[in-house]
């Protein structure tokens, strides 16, 4: 079984926040952390399959979540992953009032701005992890 | 026109090329082709939420919109919430090698190909909401309050 820390975005479908932690974390498991961090669709583990609480149970998981709801963290702690790191896309948003960050469709400059630095906080916490 | 809005639930897996179109092809629905008939909901608020985010499924008909054969939206919303009126998997649609793509999964990744793929996921709602009775909910207040308001 893959010893990588796995990193979960809500992916929340209704607001650009929920778009924010998927990119962020698609960036850091794509480009930043690649050899040390992999993803696990959310919706999988909100179907509870056995299989994929073999793959959870007991793994380091960082969440990332875009809204208050916690919607990754709640449900890989259900699944038995070990959540060492809460990540809230709302905690970086706050430095960077007035911006524009796009839709939950696309983000505008600004929102991959945001969202790049939020990858680069996730990528801090796997290396302290790893 | 009925009042009644349908549910569209994408699984907006982050493993696959899949999972992003599903997530892309619903918001096209809801953003530009069917904005004023239909809403949605996130996948896992059925288990992080409160039984009024549980009963989303039995207050609105529900299409679930899956990037792989796994069928977590279709199956989760089933378990969860209630029971679905229409299911798309899209890998019988684009083909299972391009679902399962994990190496074009992030938006800045996809090309026009791909583009072209989520609009006939966005189409292939559009089709199966025709298919949908709008009769199919509890109460057709529009929200997601599970039938209390």
């Amino acid at each position: 079984m893959s010893k990588k820390v796995k990193v979960i975005p809500c992916s929340g479908i209704g607001k650009v926040y929920g778009l924010m932690a998927r990119e962020a974390v698609l960036k850091t498991v794509h480009e930043l952390c690649a050899d040390k961090a992999e993803t696990v669709c959310l919706g999988y583990i909100v179907t509870g399959d056995k299989e994929l609480k073999e793959k959870m149970e007991g793994q380091n998981c960082i969440t990332v979540d875009g809204c208050p709801k916690m919607c990754a963290s709640k449900n890989v702690s259900i699944a038995g992953g070990i959540v060492k790191e809460e990540v809230k896309v709302m905690d970086t948003v706050k430095e960077h009032k007035g911006k524009k960050f796009g839709s939950p469709t696309r983000l505008d400059a600004d929102g991959e701005a945001v969202t790049s630095e939020i990858a680069a906080k996730i990528a801090k916490k796997i290396n302290e992890i790893v | 026109m009925s009042d009644v809005k349908i549910g569209i639930i994408s699984c907006s897996g982050e493993e696959c090329l899949g999972g992003t179109i599903s997530r892309l092809a619903t918001r096209k629905v809801l953003e530009e082709l069917r904005p004023k008939e239909t809403v949605t909901i996130c996948l896992p608020l059925f288990l992080a939420g409160g039984e009024e985010e549980r009963g989303f499924a039995k207050v609105f008909p529900t299409i679930a919109v899956d990037g792989c054969d796994k069928l977590c939206a279709k199956r989760g919303t089933e378990k969860h919430s209630g029971k679905i009126n229409a299911s798309i998997d899209i890998s019988k649609i684009i083909g299972t090698e391009n679902a399962l793509n994990k190496k074009v999964v992030r938006n800045q990744d996809l090309k026009p190909e791909h583009f072209r793929m989520i609009d006939k996921i966005a189409d292939e709602i559009v089709k199966a909401m025709k298919g949908v009775d709008p009769g199919a909910s509890v109460k057709p207040c529009g929200c997601c309050c599970g039938g209390k308001c």
